[in-house]
């Protein structure tokens, strides 16, 4: 079953057409039940648009969607109580105690304080619950959002750049719990721009560009499989142009590492043969097992300047 | 039932948890307090300066339409707009909470700071007369005085209401409590300048929002016989006499205020992204 399914979703801020601003352009996707699931894209590419209309906080101008099977404003309501989500900064009441905050989240939930003290311990809060939220460090700012979403024990998660802002240990917390919440078997629909987190963390992803998904699958499938093969020779500039104009190399891209192609088909005698016919002899040749990063700036060239917060 | 159950709880945790709840109620039970401190006290030096129920209640409640309205709105602008600059009303939208659920909490809020200051204002007030020498008259409310606690009720709710359609629309306090105070002296100068018409149009300006307040925060608009004695005093001394719109007639202008400034909140609140 599917835990989202969205169809030609769109959002347009602004009614005229001159100045308005068409931030998610009629986006399809699904993410089944029990996936981990890592929504990319660059900044300003409607990770946050897209999310908001999910938990209801944007109304979409196009297109549908469902959670958890249901639609329709009565049905998503409904399947409302059934998802635990945050959206960009954790957002709680700066003079209460992260305690108070959950108690706040729990009376919408309807959920009973037991339940709140078992998220505190689950995000390792427990010590701190009676401070004032204004006084937490961003770490536990997104630890206690965690704990909210947790409180309802949702089927699914929907989390908009957890690990924003937090040093690598706090990634490594963050990325802790992720874990041990997909365990339990949660469905967790996670946006990032930290692309090595999303390769570690989860299963399927979407890439969203400008408003639009321009890729869409399994991680394994993109980042273990495939065709692509890492070439080196002596003059790397001819080596590739020759590639360039290989009839069976759908991209041909630089890297550090050597000349990186994809082929239509994994025949790499093929291709052995048509460089030697064009008097280039390869020092290497090796399939190539590329990372999400390289998908992702892949598929999303031309937003290249904004990535550079990727990249690093 | 549940629901409305559950949003007061929901707006009960919020607010007592703000300083600002507790300082605003403070300092209106101090502004109450004042009054009945110098009945008491005028009534135990001497015995001719009577603070006994029912003939204080146009003291006891005129402490409280004087300064309650404003602190009401004050209040309400202080609770309400932060939600949108934290961006909780968001997330209590994303924990489940329907946006018109949201408002209604607010109106919630509302209704029960206009119950709170009526309730300090008249505990304040009764308890003053209750450590008080003077004895009262016959009963212990009047008519007269249920009609100024509904004035007084009306003007919370007036200015409340105001405060709760600007925090939804704007969005921040401080802008939002800005425009409050710049409406006020908007108003004023506006009135002035039609006040130098005349017919209809100087009339018009007694429908005015602060001036139905000014108006239902009286206690002459409620004590007739009050106002025709005053008045017999001015003719007496050569000045015009000093003239109210009925009773019935502020109450209504009232609500309808309340209800467009609701209502304007309302839709707002509903298309509005959060």
């Amino acid at each position: 079953m599917h835990a989202i399914q969205l169809f030609d979703l769109t959002k347009r801020y602004g009614t005229s057409t001159a100045k308005s601003v068409l931030a998610v352009d009629r986006i399809s996707f699904a993410v089944e039940e029990g996936q981990v699931f890592g929504f990319l894209g660059p900044n300003g590419s409607g990770k946050t648009t897209t999310i908001g209309m999910l938990v209801g906080t944007i109304k979409p101008t196009g297109g549908r969607f469902t959670l958890l099977g249901a639609s329709g404003p009565k049905g998503l309501m409904a399947a409302r109580a059934r998802v635990g989500a945050t959206l960009e900064t954790p957002n709680f009441y700066p003079h209460m105690s992260g305690r108070d905050n959950l108690l706040v989240a729990a009376a919408v939930k309807g959920v009973g304080r037991p339940r709140i003290e078992e998220c505190l311990e689950l995000v390792g809060l427990s010590d701190r619950a009676k401070h004032r939220f204004k006084t937490y460090s961003l770490g536990m700012k997104q630890r206690l959002a965690l704990a909210a979403t947790m409180l309802n024990d949702p089927e699914l998660i929907i989390l908009d750049e957890p690990a924003n802002g937090l040093d690598p240990q706090g990634i490594r917390e963050i990325r802790e719990i992720i874990r041990i919440l997909a365990d339990r078997g949660k469905t967790i629909f996670l946006s990032s721009h930290l692309l090595a987190e999303v390769e570690r963390t989860c299963s399927h992803f979407a890439i969203i560009r400008q408003g639009r998904i321009v890729a869409w699958g399994a991680v394994a499938e993109v980042v273990g499989e495939g065709s692509a093969v890492l070439l080196r020779a002596e003059d790397t500039e001819a080596l590739a142009g020759a590639m360039q104009t290989y009839p069976e190399a759908t991209s041909v891209r630089r890297t550090d590492e050597g000349i990186v192609a994809t082929l239509e088909a994994d025949d790499l005698a093929s291709v052995t043969r048509y460089l030697a016919g064009q008097g280039i002899y390869l020092s290497h040749l090796a399939p190539y097992r590329p990372s999400l990063e390289e998908v992702f700036i892949d598929v999303t060239q031309g937003a290249v300047d904004s990535m550079t917060e990727i990249a690093s | 039932m549940k629901v409305v159950g559950v949003l007061l709880r929901i707006e009960w945790l919020k607010t007592v948890k703000r300083r600002a709840f507790w300082v605003a109620v403070g300092a209106f039970a101090v502004f109450t307090a004042i009054p009945a401190v110098e009945g008491v006290r005028g009534a135990r030096r001497n015995p001719n300066l009577s603070y006994a129920l029912p003939e204080s209640w146009p003291d006891i409640l005129g402490a409280a339409t004087g300064i309650g309205p404003f602190f009401a709105g004050v209040l309400m602008i202080l609770l309400v707009a932060p939600e949108f600059t934290w961006r909780t009303a968001r997330q209590n939208v994303i924990d489940g909470l329907s946006k018109e659920r949201f408002y209604a909490g607010k109106v919630m809020l509302l209704a029960g700071l206009v119950l709170l200051f009526i309730a300090t204002a008249v505990l304040i007030g009764v308890g003053g007369t209750l450590l008080s020498p003077s004895e009262g008259g016959l009963g212990i409310l009047r008519p007269t005085d249920l009609s100024y606690m509904g004035g007084l009720a009306l003007s919370l709710l007036l200015v409340g209401s105001a405060g709760l359609m600007l925090s939804v629309l704007i969005r921040s306090s401080g802008p939002a409590l800005g425009i409050l105070f710049l409406y006020l002296i908007v108003e004023e100068a506006i009135i002035g300048l039609i006040s130098q018409a005349g017919g209809a149009l100087r009339r018009s300006a007694e429908y005015f929002p602060f001036n139905i307040l000014d108006q239902l925060g009286d206690d002459l608009a409620h004590y007739p016989e009050v106002l025709a004695d005053v008045n017999a005093k001015r003719t007496e001394r050569g000045l015009e006499s000093w003239e109210f719109l009925d009773v019935e007639v502020l109450a209504v202008a009232a609500l309808a205020y309340s209800a467009i400034f609701l209502g304007a909140a309302f839709l707002s609140m509903r298309q509005r992204d959060l």
